[in-house]
């Protein structure tokens, strides 16, 4: 067996290259050999906490303050130090057990990739106190040259090739681990909060590219929120299976965060007996959008809209639909347009529409099916109200000429009528003219990709 | 019930058994490729009926495998590859990714003298049918998805029937037949020349390495769930038993007339061969089908073994992979799957290219890594952390160490004679 102690300090140790350091105690016996690498999360994350040290007693652990790095880089266990037995319960990473050959989330990357080494970097000087911290982990070529040729020739030969072979590294605060143990996670301090930063459609392709245990622990510690646009995104069949390992209560309450039209899709994928609890345990509000959308045909334009548009009385001038712009609940990025309805029929409604002004954006759905909905009587683009004068007139802004679609269309209707008029969003309108809902450009090409 | 109740209940049950078939049934019918198919109509040819019996045993522990594979990717949603690379560390892994890669790039040349030999017999010019099919191998993959793809390769099994249609048209004697399937052949039978080693070569061409990479990797990309996993074991169930009801008829198709006729092997030297042998004794129905199906099964498998090989390898070694990759983003992968192919049809237009070695090689190497791929799956499925209340039980256990065990033994001994 080649001797592991290095003839001089390497600055860069790798992973591969410290397992099995030779081990000293203060007296200069030896002590055992490296077995893994505990490293700290949270504050202090990346730094290296303590050793496991495989000794003829079997495994031992001990902290990074009770030894120091030797000029020859062995590792030399101070006076009085001790082994002790590992319980398997610490809240350090193990960068053999839980990081070597594993997968892990580069969160810069945006994607799951597989750990080939890991690269450490000392700090300090050769013979203080053990600093040594994690710097990068190796996924590329370079890493996993040096494991293989590991043990077959010396590694200052390694490391020559090694250096010839352009590297693939995440630095290690892009580094995101995936604990399947969700007690576990908690205890690593493993926080999704990075996660949470990424683009909703990053995140589901993520989530799509892990196994199920794995894909659920993370999915389970996302919030409410950053849950729901994720959910919107995954692949149907994906979604079941996250929403089945969840349970009614909480994946109840990530509908309710949900655009209505993506939740309303969804439950409809699931057993007639699960989707209904799901919605019993949703609130009022979100739970009546979402059940009057399962009513309709998914294949027609009813079936394809969202319920959350922005509506303002036709009477009504810019400042009052800015302000319903900022009353808006739903997502304020989707909005292109704002709709002007009947505003005699717009009073009608129970829900919170001022005698003589704006209604907020998601009331039409409010009042029911039994009233009448207000008749869509106008389009304004967005941009338009942006560059007009507050007390401007909405009808004057309003386009003469504009297109809606019967709720009943098929949506290959709807796609023909995206083209042909070159729309953002389309309004959809019930027997009597009254404005339902709206599909938006992003679900008609989810449907053209579909249909291909 | 009344009739019509009836006939709907039936058509319900066979919906329902259409609908559970998929990569178990795919992979199982892949196996019948065309190196398959040889040694099966050698089997038949050379020694008649009194080959019957390994069907049993075989399709027995081809179940017993594969299921263990389908449990293993529906448990823990992780390929076989993937498994064995957290488990057991890079080094091992590449081991085994390399001998697979070799042992597959035989299978390819194997699969491309197969396509060679079947269209030859309609007299088409190896020249362009090498070519073509290498092109519309390669596009299969590249441009379809999983799901339309699996309809292709569903449908492709279907004509495997033209196999069992075939045995039938050669008039065996179904009752010597029958008896020979599940009676022990006569001490005589094993000390005629060469039988030891057909039945070797028989197992050894029907539980194949790359099978239990590919099957466990379609199962995870098909995202069963835990709940759903019985209809996954009926799939690999039903899909070894009719694998291996086709292996019958190819045995009984070359018995009742090549066997018959006192032809032999010895005019068996590639997959095309046994239909051209068939043409004179059992009449032109005989011969198209036996052409036909085996085209169809070398295309067939022309078109898995080498995606299957390139995803495999990526997903061991951690490079990027899938065809919902560009060429830029997983060029790993692409360069993998577009050398085999292009290898594989290169090997046989080119005239000095050392086939015979290359496949003998690919086949020792094979003995060498089917043992080491079972005895991996065999922890695996045995470790309570990966796979908890789905360990395999006692009895699964011993029939799995057995069948191990002389699938080892015999690769052992393939390796040795050859």
């Amino acid at each position: 067996m080649l001797d592991r102690s290095m003839p001089s300090r390497d600055t860069r140790p790798s992973l591969s290259f410290m397992i099995r350091t030779r081990i000293v105690n203060a007296d200069g016996a030896n002590a055992g050999r490296l077995y893994d690498i505990a490293v700290s999360t949270g504050a202090e994350a990346g730094r290296v906490a303590g050793i496991v040290v495989k000794s003829r007693a079997g495994l031992g652990w001990v902290s990074a303050t009770e030894m120091t790095g030797q000029p020859d880089g062995t590792l030399r266990l101070s006076a009085g130090a001790r082994l002790e037995p590992l319980r398997g319960d610490e809240s350090f990473v193990l960068l053999r057990q839980d990081l070597l050959d594993r997968q892990i989330i580069d969160v810069h990357g945006r994607k799951v990739v597989r750990v080939n080494d890991v690269d450490l970097q000392w700090f300090g000087k050769a013979g203080s106190p053990l600093d040594l911290r994690v710097a990068e982990v190796e996924v590329g070529l370079r890493g996993a040259a040096r494991r293989l040729l590991l043990d077959l020739m010396p590694q200052s030969a390694i490391s020559a090739i090694a250096a010839r072979i352009s590297a693939r590294v995440i630095p290690w605060e892009f580094v995101d681990l995936i604990e399947a143990d969700p007690a576990r996670r908690v205890k690593l301090k493993l926080s999704s909060e990075r996660l949470a930063q990424l683009h909703p459609s990053d995140l589901a392709g993520i989530l799509e590219d892990l196994a199920p245990a794995e894909r659920e622990a993370i999915f389970a510690t996302l919030d409410e929120g950053v849950a729901a646009d994720a959910l919107e995104e995954v692949d149907p069949a994906l979604q079941k299976s996250l929403i089945e390992s969840l349970g009614p209560e909480r994946t109840a309450s990530i509908v309710e965060e949900m655009n209505p039209e993506a939740a309303a899709d969804m439950l409809n994928e699931l057993a007639d007996e699960y989707s209904e609890s799901i919605l019993n345990k949703m609130d009022e509000h979100e739970r009546h959008e979402v059940e009057e959308l399962l009513e309709f045909r998914e294949d027609s334009a009813a079936g394809r809209m969202t319920t959350d548009y922005v509506q303002v009385a036709y009477s009504g001038n810019v400042a009052e639909a800015i302000q319903a712009l900022r009353e808006f609940e739903g997502a304020p990025e989707t909005v292109t347009e704002i709709y002007l309805v009947d505003g005699e029929a717009a009073e009608r409604g129970p829900a919170a529409l001022r005698p003589d002004g704006p209604s907020p954006g998601t009331a039409p759905t409010l009042a029911g099916a039994a009233s009448r909905k207000p008749v869509l009587k106008g389009v304004v683009p967005l941009a338009r109200l942006l560059l007009a004068q507050p007390e401007t007139r909405l009808a004057m802004l309003a386009d003469r000429r504009f297109a809606s679609v019967s709720k009943d269309a098929h949506q290959r209707v709807v796609a023909d009528l995206f083209d042909r008029y070159n729309l953002r969003a389309l309004p959809v309108v019930d027997s009597l003219g009254g404005l339902i809902g709206v599909v938006e450009a992003d679900h008609v090409i989810a449907f053209l990709r579909d249909a291909r | 019930m009344t009739g019509r109740a009836r006939a709907r209940y039936l058509r319900n049950r066979l919906f329902f058994l259409l609908a559970i078939l998929g990569p178990g049934f795919i992979t199982a019918n892949v196996d019948n490729d065309a190196g398959g198919i040889l040694t099966y109509s050698q089997a038949g040819a050379q020694y008649g009926y009194s080959m019957l019996w390994t069907m049993l045993p075989i399709t027995l522990a081809l179940i017993v495998v594969q299921e263990m594979c389908a449990r293993m990717g529906v448990v823990t949603g992780k390929g076989l590859s993937d498994l064995i690379r957290e488990e057991f560390g890079l080094r091992l892994t590449f081991i085994v990714m390399v001998l697979l890669v070799i042992v597959n790039f035989g299978n390819v040349m194997a699969e491309f003298v197969g396509i060679v030999g079947s269209l030859q017999l309609f007299s088409i010019s190896k020249y362009v049918a090498v070519p073509v099919c290498a092109a519309l191998v390669w596009l299969l993959a590249v441009k379809g998805n999983y799901k339309s793809v699996e309809k292709i390769f569903l449908t492709a099994s279907a004509f495997y029937l033209c196999y069992v249609v075939a045995g039938v048209l050669a008039r065996p004697n179904w009752r010597q037949a029958l008896t020979a399937t599940v009676e022990l052949p006569g001490r005589a039978a094993w000390h005629t020349p060469g039988y030891v080693y057909m039945v070797v070569g028989l197992i050894g061409t029907t539980i194949a390495p790359w099978m239990q990479f590919y099957l466990q990797a379609s199962i995870v990309e098909k995202r069963i769930p835990v709940r759903k996993y019985s209809a996954s074991r009926w799939d690999v169930i039903i899909g070894s038993l009719f694998t291996d009801l086709v292996a019958w008829f190819i045995i009984v198709a070359c018995a009742a007339t090549l066997f018959v006729h006192g032809h032999g092997a010895s005019g068996l030297k590639t997959p095309g061969d046994a239909a051209e042998a068939m043409r004179p004794l059992a009449g032109k129905y005989s011969f198209l089908l036996f052409s036909f199906g085996l085209f169809n099964a070398s295309f067939f498998s022309a078109s898995v073994l080498p995606l299957s090989t390139a995803y495999t390898v990526c997903e061991g070694l951690g490079f990027e992979s899938g065809v919902d990759q560009s060429f830029r983003e997983a060029p790993f992968f692409y360069w993998l799957y577009t050398l085999l192919i292009a290898g594989g049809a290169a090997a046989v237009l080119w005239p000095g290219f050392p086939l015979i070695r290359i496949t003998i090689l690919s086949q020792v190497l094979n003995g060498v890594l089917l043992p080491i791929v079972i005895v991996l799956m065999l922890l695996l499925i045995n470790r309570k952390d990966l796979m908890g209340t789905y360990v395999n039980s006692r009895l699964f256990n011993v029939v799995a160490w057995v069948t191990a065990a002389v699938v080892i033994g015999l690769s052992v001994v393939m390796m040795v004679k050859t």
